[in-house]
């Protein structure tokens, strides 16, 4: 059921962390509270960019979200925080500069030089290039979206997504993906994977063998049998006579 | 028509068949080089079908190459089944002219591993990733009962101990195994392993294929199976090269033949289970794979290869050191495809080592050592058994005449094609690249000499491949 319910909503919502990765991010114009008008090639040019989309007006997941955010980039190692910046945009068109000022003055961040806060009349443009769908709704007038941070690298693509409140170690793999550092990922198996090779217990770290590994060795041992019931067969009829090296055909 | 006329004919066909599909891959890959030089413009999608194409009909071609050579010298001990080599070439027949199918027509350019989950990310015409899974098992169940057909006539006349040379181990038997039937024998039931993977890696594919979404692969699991099969069929092929060679070598050298030794049979026992256990080096990378199976991988990688090659190069080189060799094109292929296959196995040997791997692995340095080993060592044992099967179909010798300089222009085109790999390679260029960025700066200039130096290679190889190509055409107007 749980499953059926998380594949539903993940299908009305359309978010997914490997959606757009490897991809060009549209390089639209912002107007940010510290240098005025950009495009965003002029901030991820300089370094990784972090975009954190948020909106003023929001009165659910943003601010929470912002508040994670800094403390998990403090916490997270520090070789990993030397080269990025995070350009947190306001996805609502009827935000303004002052407003994400006074947002970034709520979190201390208006003269942080990895801060950047800003807004952009291509919103929708931007969204689509990452694979990101926030909904409005009339009734609320509040967007429904997820917390979605993406990490764009030096020539504009999409490296890595995180939706949702992360830990400092997601973030700290996120910094380090986005500097060229190598994090090794590998697709989870999911309720529907059978035949792995191994289970792994994340509260003990204990691996066991699983089924797959009987697959992987049933070829060969399956060829044995072949081969021995062959030689039973045939066994019968040799009666262990020389064998002379001789010419049967050609 | 009486058997071994049968035969003549049926391997006559086999031969211009894979050659005709040989210089025709060849081709592709010249032209690849080309597009990653830059001098000519390929869209990425036709590239990567060009490569799909090139490297599943190349190790296509070379593993029945293997098979119906070691069918025919087998046929001078056991009674090979002539039906059997046909039903074999019909389902090869079928799964080729499928397989390319799915690459030309269909676009289909998950490249010759087919890593899963590729295959469903289809960036092709929908009904070319279960076509193409289909040809692979259209081309597996031919080679497989044909196997298992070989295997059978050779455990109808020696025991199982006796077809694994085991009697060997001691001193005192009676009855000797020749290296020929050993080699085969340990081949073929490799052969046989890797086949029955394959057949698994389809049913899984199929499984989520047909599944809906509801049952998903584990990428481990399949990866290995990949490896497995793949790793392992291509130097089965090879082996079955090396089976020929033992059989030939010293019978058109004008020598004794190869007696079976204690540590000729110990070597090819080890290879047996070494060759089935070293794909394990493809996995360094893949961290959930635990760190055990990363040392078999290593280990096995050198145990492999080493005792294999290097009994087979003490033998050839007793059989030719100061001794009165009388040489043919046949027994020159054969030797340089010796020096091939060392070459190509030290380079794989230093790419199968952990800590060079974390430096080499899908640079070019992986094309520059199994080009080495097929295209100067492989390709040159089935040339060379060609070359003595066309003059045994007729009984006439073709004359020495230019043999030394085509040996000498093949060598030129196909060591200068692999060294531009290999030189690639210590740069760390990128293995798969339809077109080199710019900050490969060395990338384009190798690849256009790759290029030339293969060209130079199918010239050498058109020009020997004349003679055997006449000889067999005219097998067919052959009558008793
Ligand atoms: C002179 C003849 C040949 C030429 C010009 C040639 C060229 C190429 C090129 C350019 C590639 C792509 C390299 C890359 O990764 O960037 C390639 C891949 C490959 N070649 Fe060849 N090749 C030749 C002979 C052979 C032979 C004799 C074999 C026999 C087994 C072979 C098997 C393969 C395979 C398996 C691949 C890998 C395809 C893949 O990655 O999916 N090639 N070759």
């Amino acid at each position: 059921m749980i499953c059926l319910f998380s594949k539903a909503q993940v299908k009305k919502y359309n978010y997914s962390e490997e959606s757009r990765v490897y991809q060009q991010v549209a390089d639209i114009t912002i107007s940010t509270n510290s240098d005025g008008i950009k495009k965003l090639s002029d901030l991820y040019s300089e370094s990784p960019l972090i975009i954190a989309f948020v909106y003023t007006r929001c009165i659910g997941i943003c601010n929470p979200f912002l508040a994670e955010l800094s403390q998990n980039i403090s916490l997270s190692g520090t070789d990993a925080k030397q080269h990025y910046k995070v350009l947190v945009l306001s996805f609502d068109t009827s935000d303004r500069v002052e407003d994400m000022n006074k947002l970034a003055a709520r979190f201390n961040f208006e003269n942080n030089k990895h801060w950047i806060f800003a807004t952009t009349q291509q919103a929708d443009i931007l969204n689509k290039s990452v694979g990101f769908n926030p909904i409005w709704d009339g009734s609320r007038m509040q967007f429904d979206h997820e917390a979605l941070l993406v990490g764009i690298n030096q020539y504009g693509y999409v490296v890595k997504k995180l939706t949702g409140l992360r830990n400092p170690d997601d973030i700290s793999l996120l910094l380090r993906e986005l500097n060229g550092v190598f994090v090794a990922s590998y697709q989870l198996p999911g309720n529907n994977s059978l035949l792995s090779c191994f289970t792994y217990n994340p509260a003990t770290g204990e691996r066991k063998i699983s089924l797959g590994l009987l697959l992987l060795i049933a070829p060969f041992v399956f060829s044995l049998v072949i081969v021995f019931i062959m030689a039973i067969i045939m066994n019968r009829r040799l009666k262990n006579t020389a064998v002379p090296h001789h010419y049967a055909g050609t | 028509m009486n058997n071994i006329l049968k035969l003549k004919k049926i391997t006559s066909a086999w031969i211009l068949a894979i050659l005709l599909l040989f210089v025709l891959a060849i081709s592709f890959g010249i032209t690849m080089r080309f597009n990653q030089a830059n001098d000519i413009k390929l869209s990425p999608v036709t590239f990567y079908s060009l490569m799909t194409t090139h490297g599943v009909t190349m190790v296509g071609i070379w593993v029945v190459a293997g098979m119906m050579a070691v069918n025919y010298l087998l046929s001078r001990y056991v009674k090979v089944s002539n039906g059997l080599n046909l039903f074999a070439m019909a389902l090869t027949v079928i799964g080729v002219v499928m397989l390319w199918l799915t690459t030309f027509v269909g676009h289909y350019h998950t490249g010759w591993t087919f890593l899963y989950p590729l295959p469903f990310y289809t960036a092709w015409e929908k009904w070319a990733t279960p076509v193409f899974l289909l040809s692979l098992g259209v081309l597996g169940i031919g080679w497989f009962v044909w196997s298992v057909g070989m295997l059978w006539q050779i455990l109808k006349r020696y025991s199982l101990p006796q077809a694994f040379a085991w009697q060997h181990f001691k001193k005192g038997h009676t009855v000797e195994t020749p290296p020929f039937i050993l080699i085969t024998t340990v081949t073929l039931v490799g052969v046989i392993a890797c086949l029955l993977t394959a057949v698994l890696l389809l049913i899984l594919y199929f499984a989520e294929y047909f599944s809906k979404g509801t049952f998903t692969n584990d990428a481990l699991l399949m990866k290995n199976l990949t490896y497995f099969f793949g790793h392992t069929i291509i130097n089965e092929a090879l082996y079955l090269g090396v089976a020929t060679l033992y059989e030939l070598l010293p019978e058109v050298s004008g020598r004794p033949k190869f007696k079976m030794t204690w540590y000729v049979a110990v070597a090819w026992n080890c290879t047996l289970l070494f060759v089935l256990t070293a794909f394990f080096h493809h996995l360094y990378m893949d961290f959930a794979q635990p760190q055990s199976f990363q040392i078999i991988g290593q280990v096995a990688s050198y145990f492999a290869s080493l005792p294999s090659a290097s009994v087979t190069a003490f033998s050839v080189i007793v059989l030719i050191y100061k001794n009165p060799v009388k040489w043919s094109l046949t027994n020159l292929l054969f030797v340089v495809g010796v020096a091939g296959w060392l070459i190509g196995g030290i380079g794989a040997v230093i790419d199968a080592t952990i800590s060079n791997n974390f430096v080499l692995h899908n640079t070019l340095w992986v094309p520059a050592h199994f080009h080495t080993y097929n295209a100067m060592g492989n390709v040159l044992f089935s040339l060379a058994f060609f070359n003595w099967a066309a003059k045994d179909f007729q009984g006439i010798a073709s004359p020495l005449r230019y043999d030394k300089t085509k040996i000498f222009w093949l060598m030129v085109g196909g060591f200068g094609f692999v060294l531009m790999f290999y030189i690639g390679g210590a740069y760390s260029i990128p293995r798969r690249y339809a077109e080199y960025p710019n900050e490969f700066t060395n990338a384009k200039l190798l690849a256009s000499a790759g290029a030339w130096f293969a060209i130079i290679y199918l010239w050498a190889i058109i020009v020997i491949l004349f003679n055997i190509v006449m000889k067999c055409i005219k097998m067919f107007s052959v009558s008793e």
